[in-house]
């Protein structure tokens, strides 16, 4: 049994497999192509808790196995696997929601002629997530990060005759692809300033957290903050979060999988894997507990205004993820990492429902929606329970790891406390808009719908329990889960301050948000009629991407423009001027060529008296 | 026995001996003139497949070596102690790490050129010919390792290019093809100097014989470079035996054999601001050729500048590597910007080829064992893209007949498999980890890092923009609303879907496991990085 | 050594005479003419050189009996070109042939 994390690598494997097999076959795969991947994310997720049996038996040693890649005389460039309690944590956790996710397109995309082709992308994102999390040093994970990245891109441009969808998947490509250069560079920098030119874990791990001083302050920071550029793209963080509610435009099933529970949690995982960097830099750690915190309450704002039901989602993972960095920067691996565990599965339950309730109105707009929760009872029920997680109640998984959070920032510094609850508070509030106005009520628009098939409704089931349980791994009162995690970490240590304060603050959400939107009794207009200018602000979500294309889109854009009017008129300009006056002279001496053997003669023998001429004149020089 | 078929000369002869066949074959019959065209692409292609899978990387590649002298021309002038002066001409071919698989290259992406040209529609004859002379031309170039014989070579690519150009181009094609010509002719001038002068004062071995010494000059490049490399030889000091000679290789002539390379090579990769005249090429010429131009004529500035601007004078590359660096940033940003917003996708993808090879002078500019595997790989690589994009632009232009990024939209419902392939090669091009383009810009980026930390960062901004491009490109081609005049065009044809599989295949091959072509090229470079360090140690 | 002065004054006066009919004269069989008079005028320095030179010797006898067959193989087809261009234009004014041009 102890050699079973040998085979670690098979994880990422199947699902690769399926892609190949699937794109081999192309389109015509249809629906029995399907279940090729459905049966490889099955593989993997029986191999995965395989793993993890083994890990939480607690015999297995951590295991890490590389090949070389590059060989260049001084150094090589290797590739490998790592088998930690970090990963096998993060392995189960992609698998099963990869998985479930799986399972539950097959009802979701039962209509779609591509239903294959988004087998295949699936399988490939599920592939690359999981080598991703598997990876044993930066150099890999570089390599799954970008493709995590490029199969987002392929699946929120999966409807890609809709401009929407087009412009969605670019953006997402081109936003985190910033995020990118900054882990480049910082990949670039660790090679040459770590000793040995290594960039495993292990070795970080080695000289940022025990031998310091081997990498200066400057240098240490500078990593940290390049390393952090990538995780704020890949995780949607201000201020580079705007691919993220954009690329809703994607299947729902997609933004479930992808844009809440594994890839946008990666930012996350990279910062926990390269944690030493970060405290060895107190700069690189404020840095990233502001932009979480900041992210957290700017997020949670938008989200309060929105009417689209993914987009409402989409600004709360952002919002949940600055949760996450706000752990990290305040120096809370477990908090960051349990949050993330907990995250993973209540916000793919709330995507899942969501989709499941798309499918049945054919509208995202909630304000066309209304009295569901009498027609989809099953939907309901498990929206309401991710609603109440994701709000923080208990004993709801949210509560638990939110907690964790907020009492490692509590420690740290009071503002970053006070700045989550109240991002807590909207959490709570936007939630409970979006759910009463969704199930509550009375039906607005479409009233045909019903529930979900089993297919669709079974992934809900099973995560909507996981969603109640997973809180109970790490409460104020057991501490396993850290301790398994990162043996040796520092504990936070609860105080009862934070679970009243964080618990008044969800329910006080709830509450005014079902005055609002379901009893009534204070009207929704109560803030749109007093200052029309904030939340036309909210709506227009800061006036970001605006701001952005004003700032650097349309002037490189012009740019551009100027530079190839310049490549035009003044490089390829000089070019033809010299080319021309050249072509002129040449036409200038056509004029001698008339056709009359006699001028050419007398041209000859003008000549010829000329060199005579030149050769006797050099006699009397 | 197998080790004395002269293999090199029989990779250099094939296209000539298919060219002559072509000859043979009645004009009308295209498609006889094709399979012939074919089939004597796919014998060079076989051989250097067998070259490189028997190729030993620790024998430096010595191992395949062919030397004749083709003309030796005794030289008249007055010797103080009665020796002898020869000037020879040799025919001295000779395979390394660092041409083996530019060598490949060419006969992989010949090979889907001589495939994709089924959509020549007039001439087949003369078109073949040409395109069989063109293929000798550029296996001449990365086999010879004379000098005087690589120029010829070299010469010999353009000919054909400058016809393929302006018979078989679109609209423009003659004004192309003369731009091309005036060019590469200046650049081919520039080269010819620089070779002249090292032949003249370093390409010579003296042998002491019993009437004196005997000198023979010739371009032979290995003689050049142990002359050059040994700081005590005649070639480097006014001694008293060579004094009667008058020229020996001062640091000025360096200096100026280094410029005058800088120069011709320059124009060949493009650097900016010689870059203009590869636009136009790859416009108007024909897709097939274009495949060639892009994918393995661009190349041959790469290794000229390597092999002749690296080996021979390093101390001049070295002291010069901060300005090809920045050269190299230039290129990169500057064509990446300019792709950004073009309205012609051919455009696009010739800007972008000038941004790519940005990256491969920051390789060459490194100077260490990474930057310059990096550029090596990143030629290789961005061969095999390119050539995979204008396949794929020209299977294209045949159906929409346009290529205009707002006229086209939407094929990916039409069209879905020439969409995949081309977004898979667009997302090559942009360097996603996993396929080829990832590779060659890393290493490159990697080996500039080490000494030039703020131009590398610099750099590293092209792969925004490279998405940026890439990405508004090819989705204004295959995603949106489907354009109405491009509703009933139909997919590839098994002809064409056979190169751009290849083609694809061999990308993904070289970006999952590039140690199959680093591990060839690592040895290649050994010389020269020993060289450099003792210079830096000494 | 007068008697060579002597020679290669008429034939530089020949050749002058032959010079001028070839640049000037429209006529085209007046040009073919002149064209025989230049090459006389070469043999009569070739012939002069051989007896009355510095090294006097046959060749350049040989040599002006060769000019001749040369000569007179030039002036028919010389003659034959005409005739057919005749033929074809009806002229043999030597301004009305820029053939050279196109």
């Amino acid at each position: 049994m102890s050699s079973l994390a040998e085979y670690a690598w098979l994880v990422p494997v199947f699902p690769a497999a399926a892609f190949a097999v699937l794109t081999a076959m192309g389109r015509g795969a249809g629906r029995g192509g399907a279940w090729i991947g459905t049966l490889a994310s099955l593989a993997s997720l029986v191999l995965s808790l395989m793993l993890a049996g083994q890990r939480l038996s607690g015999t297995a040693v951590e295991y890490s196995n590389h090949f070389d890649w590059i060989r260049a005389g001084g150094f090589t460039l290797s590739l490998g696997y790592e088998v930690t309690n970090l990963t096998v944590l993060m392995l189960v956790v992609v698998s099963l929601v990869s998985f479930l996710v799986n399972l539950y397109s097959h009802g979701y995309m039962k209509d779609d002629e591509r239903i294959s082709t988004f087998f295949a992308y699936v399988a490939l994102f599920s592939s690359s997530m999981l080598g991703l999390v598997l990876s044993y040093n930066l150099l890999t994970m570089y390599i799954f990060w970008e493709l995590v990245g490029v199969c987002s891109f392929l699946l929120v441009g999966f409807y890609f005759r809709k401009p929407e969808a087009k412009a969605a998947a670019k953006k997402a490509f081109i936003v985190t692809r910033i995020g990118d250069i900054g882990l480049l560079i910082a990949i670039l920098l660790l090679f040459w300033y770590m000793p040995n030119h290594s960039l495993d874990f292990t070795e970080i791990h080695n000289v940022f957290g025990t031998q310091t001083g081997v990498i200066s302050m400057g240098i240490t920071t500078l990593i940290a903050l390049l390393i952090f550029l990538g995780a704020v793209g890949k995780s949607g963080q201000f201020p580079l979060h705007v691919w993220l509610p954009d690329a809703m435009e994607g299947p729902t099933p997609i933004s479930a999988l992808i844009h809440a529970a594994t890839m946008v949690a990666a930012g996350v995982f990279l910062v926990t894997r390269t944690f030493d960097i970060f405290e060895a830099s107190q700069a690189a750690m404020t840095t990233v507990a502001v932009i979480g915190a900041f992210t957290a309450i700017f997020a949670a704002t938008i989200g309060l205004a929105q009417n689209d039901i993914k987009r409402i989602l989409a600004y709360s993972t952002v919002s949940q993820l600055g949760y996450m960095m706000l752990a990290l920067g305040v120096g809370s691996e477990t908090g960051a990492m349990f949050h993330l565990f907990t995250h993973a599965f209540f916000k793919a339950l709330l995507f899942l429902g969501a989709g499941s309730v798309i499918h049945a109105v054919h509208t995202q707009d909630i304000r066309e929606m209304g009295g569901l929760g009498r027609k989809m009872k099953i939907t309901a029920g498990t929206f309401g329970i991710g609603a109440l997680a994701l709000s923080g109640i208990p004993p709801f998984a949210g509560f638990w790891s939110k907690d964790a959070v907020l009492a490692a920032a509590l420690e740290a510094n009071p503002i970053y406390f006070i700045v989550g609850v109240i991002a807590a508070f909207f959490t709570a509030l936007y939630m409970a808009r979006l759910f009463f106005l969704v199930f509550a009520g009375s039906p607005r628009g479409a009233s045909h719908a019903h529930e979900s098939p089993a297919v669709m409704t079974v992934p809900l089931l099973v995560l909507a329990v996981l969603a109640v349980i997973a809180g109970f791994v790490q409460t104020p009162f057991s501490e396993w889960f850290g301790e398994w995690l990162f043996p040796g970490a520092e504990e936070e240590h609860a105080s009862v301050l934070v679970i009243v304060v964080s618990i008044v603050a969800g329910l006080l959400g709830i509450y005014l948000g079902w005055l609002i939107y379901a009893k009534g009794s204070v009207r929704r207009d109560v803030v749109s009629s007093r200052m029309p200018g904030l939340v036309r602000l909210l709506e227009r979500k800061y006036y970001v991407d605006e701001l952005y294309d004003l700032v650097f889109v349309r002037p490189l854009g012009g740019l551009g423009k100027l530079l190839n009017v310049i490549d035009d008129y003044v490089v390829d300009g000089a070019v033809r001027v010299v080319g021309q006056s050249a072509s002129a002279i040449g036409r200038l001496n056509t004029r001698l060529q008339s056709g009359q053997l006699q001028t050419y003669a007398l041209t000859a023998l003008i000549g010829l008296v000329i060199l005579a001429l030149a050769i006797a004149g050099r006699r009397f020089w | 026995m197998i080790e004395d078929i002269p293999v090199l000369s029989l990779i250099l002869l094939s296209p000539l001996v298919g060219l002559l066949i072509v000859l043979l074959l009645p004009g009308q019959r295209s498609n006889w003139l094709r399979t012939a065209a074919v089939v004597f692409t796919l014998i060079p292609l076989a051989l250097s497949l067998w070259l490189f899978a028997s190729f030993q990387p620790g024998a430096g590649g010595a191992a395949y070596a062919e030397h004749y002298t083709w003309l030796s021309i005794p030289l008249n002038k007055e010797m103080v102690n009665g020796g002898s002066m020869n000037l020879n001409f040799d025919y001295s071919l000779s395979v390394d790490g660092i041409s083996l698989p530019l060598l490949l290259l060419t006969a992989i992406v010949s090979t889907m050129a001589a495939l994709a040209s089924v959509h020549i529609r007039k001439r087949w004859k003369l078109f073949y010919v040409l395109f069989l002379l063109l293929e000798t031309g550029m296996y001449g170039v990365f086999l010879a390792r004379d000098l005087i014989e690589f120029f010829i070579f070299f010469e010999l690519t353009l000919i054909p290019m400058f016809f393929l150009i302006g018979i078989w181009g679109y609209y423009g094609r003659e004004k192309a093809a003369t731009r091309f010509l005036v060019y590469n002719g200046l650049g081919s001038a520039a080269m010819l100097l620089a070779f002249l002068i090292l032949i003249a004062t370093a390409g010579f071995t003296a042998v002491q014989q019993d009437t004196g010494f005997q000198i023979d000059f010739s371009g032979s490049y290995d003689v050049l470079l142990k002359n050059l490399a040994d700081p005590a030889s005649y070639a480097n000091n006014a001694s008293a035996e060579m004094a009667d000679l008058g020229l020996y290789l001062s640091d000025s002539l360096k200096w100026t054999a280094f410029v005058l390379l800088l120069v011709a090579f320059g124009v060949k990769i493009p650097i900016f601001p010689f870059h203009t005249w590869m636009l136009r090429v790859h416009t108007e010429a024909p897709p097939s050729i274009v495949m060639i131009h892009s994918g393995v004529l661009l190349k041959m500035g790469v290794y000229g500048l390597i092999r002749f601007g690296a080996f021979l004078l390093p101390a001049q590359l070295e002291s010069w590597s901060t300005a090809i660096a920045i050269l190299g940033v230039i290129n990169i940003l500057y064509g990446a910007v300019l792709a950004c917003v073009q309205k012609e996708f051919k455009l696009v993808l010739a800007y972008s080829s000038i941004s790519h090879m940005g990256i491969v002078l920051l390789g060459i500019a490194s100077l260490n064992e990474a930057g310059l595997e990096g550029a090596l790989y990143q030629s290789v690589s961005h061969g095999l893209i390119s050539a995979l994009l204008f396949l794929i632009v020209g299977s294209l232009y045949e159906r929409t007949n346009t290529t205009q990024l707002d006229e086209l939209g939407g094929l990916a419902k039409s069209v879905p498999f020439l969409s995949g392939i081309l977004l898979t090669a667009g997302l090559a091009s942009l360097g996603l980890p996993g396929l080829s383009g990832f590779v060659g810009e890393f290493l490159s980026f990697l080996g500039l890092f080490g000494s030039m930390k703020w131009i590398t960062a610099i750099g590293v901004f092209g792969i925004l923009f490279a998405a940026v491009y890439v990405l508004r490109s090819v989705l204004n081609i295959t995603y949106g609303p489907l354009k109405e005049p491009f509703a009933g065009i139909k997919d590839a044809r098994f002809i064409e879907a056979v190169p751009m599989v290849a083609l694809t295949a061999l990308i993904v091959l070289l970006g999952v496991y590039p140690s199959v072509l680093t591990d060839v090229m690592q040895h290649g470079f050994g010389g020269l990085l020993e060289q450099i360090s003792q210079r830096t140690g000494g | 050594m007068n008697m060579l002065a002597s020679y290669l004054t008429l034939a530089a006066v020949l050749f002058c005479i032959g010079l001028y009919g070839v640049i000037t004269k429209r006529n085209a069989i007046i040009v073919l003419l002149s064209v025989e008079l230049m090459l006389n005028a070469v043999n009569l320095n070739l012939i002069a050189f051989a007896k009355y030179g510095v090294q006097p010797s046959i060749t350049g006898q040989i040599f002006s009996l060769f000019t001749m067959t040369v000569a007179a193989a030039e002036a028919a087809v010389g003659v034959a070109i005409l005739v057919a261009v005749y033929r074809s234009r009806a002229s043999v004014n030597v301004d009305e042939f820029d053939e050279l041009r196109r």
